[in-house]
């Protein structure tokens, strides 16, 4: 196919510091989600069933693994002629020394030529850390309906909890009039997902103005959408509706985890007409033993139980040995579990072993247990 | 890098597996849920640095080329190597016409073109883990004609009916070959794959060819036994042979034994095949699931004992699988039976209750069936 007119930059460098040694060597789009997924394969497969070819991918902290990781765009389809991904990280310039991006706008406005070299009418800019299914395509041909400047994607929130997002406050038609971040008094619900659709030669424009103001700190919530609303250009808010999950901490990504177990799920990852993609691995099938009981879960290949495993999402190659328990947890890849270990309400790291016998997190506990160590 | 090209052949007219073979060669056939059989003979090909391999096909060809596609998912290099499909089109609707001997003559100008100096022929229908690269290794060593893999079945009596036998005297020359009637324990079984120079493969190809219209490579073989040396090479580790319904059901049967497993897979030689972007398998609160196989995509609810359910697979609620071979996006209704079966892909058994064979004879359930 060719390709259409807008490209689409996945800002990859979040460090997200909260999952903690999580995200030690890794950036947190490269996190594991699902039993077999990174958290990046969601944009990524998102821009390859929304029919965008090109997407650059913006990274930062702890690069070398994602930056390996995503250059194989085949991994998403993404590797016609016409198509591709490319790794973006920070690079020394004619006229610059290599510098750090400053900021999710400065992120795209060093990447100025990369852009133009496809000289796209639109450019997306995603997150890569948000995990949800969403037809781009769609939110592009309500942009154009709308004759926008550029669409913001928003997800209604409970309004109890909208004082802690970016909220757009919105007319009639959906115009944007105001964005507030995090405000004490919320006058709506629609929280920002960190999803825009710009018009190229505008954002180009405004990119390059503010790369040279001092005062921007060169964020698209804090300098870029409030500037824009405050020349009068036409934003426009494009609802979602569906699953949608910021995953920034310990108890969060557990919980998103979780969220796949129930029947129905909102998220459906057997859907088969948006398909998530990712990293193929060439494993067995799994097997469940002559002692397996499994009950609620998701389990990906390579596994082999032998063991309960009740509540508990389970990635490629998990060995459970014979009366081990996995309860209400993530058990990341290539985790060992040994004979008559328990393991209750935790996120197991991956590669991790757990001696026989040895007991792993807390029932009861209010808050998750992130194992990332050998447990003896 | 090996200095030999690949051939996988496909199965002679005495591979017989009735029921699935109405709908693919045997190359294609799913196995242990997630594969086809011709990933293990390609994959023991890539492995061992082949990559340069042709893979004669004959009829029913579609799921067998939608399967092999590029052959990326092989692991050959998108430049160097290539994975490269060759018909045999005798023009004639008969199997014992296209034998492969047919589809090596009619692909002989793409053969000898070929730089490679030796060649590896493995068939698609027989299951094992091998390094061709150690295989050439000793061809070149002892200076033999022909090098031929063989297995020591001690089970010759109930399996491997009709393969090859080799008679082999005591420095392991091949004396001549023989067909398992089945009237002894312990057979030297021939697997069907052979090392040789390009040179000879194609002397022996042509002079097949001028003999009988109905030689296959496995008669000049045969014949050449007194003039060439042709040894044998055992093999060891896990070996089945896929040439009729029973063993194809005996087979995944007995892999579902973890142990029984881990003599054909391996962490440092992994078999590959075409990804489905399935998402990971989903049991639910009633789901009761032991001692099986169980591949990506699934959804399951019922009970699932002793068997191999396939990739995309749905089993209802209150449904009971035992001692069956399920094969991909199968689904097997609410409260349905199903004991001592082969489900084929995509049938759908909601309506009748029972669908029971037994362990002598596994009861064969045709692809997109709905019963």
């Amino acid at each position: 196919m060719r390709q259409n007119n807008m490209v689409a930059m996945i800002l990859a460098g979040g460090r997200g510091s909260r999952l903690h040694a999580l995200t030690k060597k890794i950036a947190k789009p490269a996190v594991y989600y699902g039993g077999k997924y990174r958290i990046i394969d969601f944009p990524l497969s998102n821009c390859a069933n929304s029919g965008i070819d090109n997407v650059g991918v913006l990274t930062q902290y702890e690069s070398t693994l994602l930056n390996s990781y995503v250059s194989a765009g085949g991994r998403w389809g993404l590797d016609a002629k016409d198509s591709g991904v490319y790794v973006l990280p920070p690079r020394e310039k004619e006229d610059a020394d290599l510098g750090a991006y400053r900021g999710t706008a400065d992120a795209i406005s060093q990447n100025i030529d990369f852009v133009d070299t496809f000289n796209p009418e639109y450019v997306l800019i995603l997150s890569g850390d948000h995990i949800y299914k969403m037809n781009y395509a769609k939110m592009l041909s309500h942009h154009k309906a709308c004759d926008a400047d550029a669409t913001i994607a928003v997800l209604p929130v409970p309004m109890e909890e909208a004082s802690r997002f970016g909220i757009m406050n919105t007319d009639e038609s959906e115009r944007i009039i105001e964005f507030e971040e995090k405000p004490e008094h919320p006058k709506s619900n629609l929280a920002s997902m960190g999803i825009y659709i710009f018009n190229w030669k505008l954002l180009r424009k405004m990119l390059q103005a503010d790369m040279d103001n001092p005062e921007s700190s060169h964020d698209f919530g804090k300098d870029i959408i409030p500037k824009m609303l405050a020349e009068g250009k036409r934003l426009y808010a494009y609802k979602f509706q569906g699953y949608w999950k910021d995953v920034g901490t310990i108890d969060s990504l557990w919980e998103a985890n979780m969220d796949l177990l129930s029947k129905n799920n909102e998220l459906d990852l057997a859907d088969q007409s948006w398909k998530i993609y990712t990293e193929d691995v060439a494993t067995m099938p799994h097997y469940l033993g002559k002692d397996a009981q499994i009950v609620r879960s998701c389990v990906n290949q390579g596994c082999y139980i032998n063991g309960k495993v009740e509540g508990s999402v389970l990635f490629t190659n998990v060995k459970v040995a014979k009366n081990a328990q996995v309860n209400d947890s993530v058990i990341m890849p290539d985790v060992e579990i040994g004979e008559g270990a328990v393991i209750n309400r935790a996120i197991v790291a991956q590669g991790v072993k757990i001696d026989p016998g040895a007991v792993v997190g807390d029932p009861k506990s209010e808050h998750i247990e992130l194992i990332s160590k050998r447990v003896r | 890098m090996c200095n030999a090209f690949g051939i996988v052949n496909f199965e002679g007219p005495d591979v017989r597996v009735s029921g699935l073979e109405d709908y693919r060669p045997a190359g294609a056939f799913s196995f242990l849920g997630r594969y086809r059989l011709i990933d293990f003979p390609l994959s023991n090909m890539t492995n061992s640095g082949i990559d340069r391999i042709e893979v004669f096909v004959k009829n029913r060809q579609r799921s067998l080329i939608e399967h092999l596609g590029t052959g990326r998912h092989y692991n050959i290099n998108s430049k160097r190597g290539k994975l490269h499909i060759l018909p045999v089109e005798t023009g004639v609707q008969n199997d014992l016409y296209n034998h492969d001997v047919a589809g090596y003559m009619y692909n002989m100008g793409t053969i000898e073109e070929l730089d490679q100096p030796y060649v590896i022929i493995a068939p698609s229908h027989m299951i094992f883990r091998y390094d061709f690269s150690s295989f050439l290794e000793k061809h070149m060593e002892s200076g033999a004609d022909i090098t031929m893999l063989y297995h020591v079945v001690d089970t010759a009596k109930e399996t491997c009916i009709n393969c090859d036998v080799l008679n082999l005297n005591k420095q392991k020359g091949v004396l001549s070959i023989d067909k398992n009637r089945g009237n002894y324990k312990t057979r030297n079984i021939s697997m069907e794959t052979y090392v040789m120079s390009k040179d000879l493969f194609v002397d022996l190809v042509k002079k097949a060819a001028n003999t009988s219209s109905l030689y296959s490579f496995k008669d000049i073989i045969n014949d050449e036994c007194s003039e060439l040396d042709i040894r044998g090479v055992a093999h060891k580790g896990f070996f089945a042979c896929i040439n009729d319904f029973k063993s194809y059901y005996r087979t995944n049967m007995e892999l579902i034994d973890y142990e029984k497993a881990m003599e054909l897979f391996s962490d440092d030689w992994p078999f590959y095949t075409r990804t489905n972007d399935s998402a990971p398998t989903q049991y639910y609160s009633t789901s009761d699931v032991c001692n099986s196989v169980i591949t990506n995509g699934c959804s399951i609810e019922g009970t699932v004992e002793n068997s191999v359910i396939g990739r995309g697979c749905i089993i209802k609620k209150g449904a009971i699988v035992r001692n069956s071979v399920v094969s991909p996006q199968a689904v097997i209704g609410e409260d349905v039976h199903v004991e001592y079966a082969v489900v084929d892909k995509k049938a759908k058994i909601s309506r009748k209750k029972d669908v029971l064979g037994d362990a002598q004879n596994p009861l064969y359930v045709k692809r997109n069936d709905k019963i």
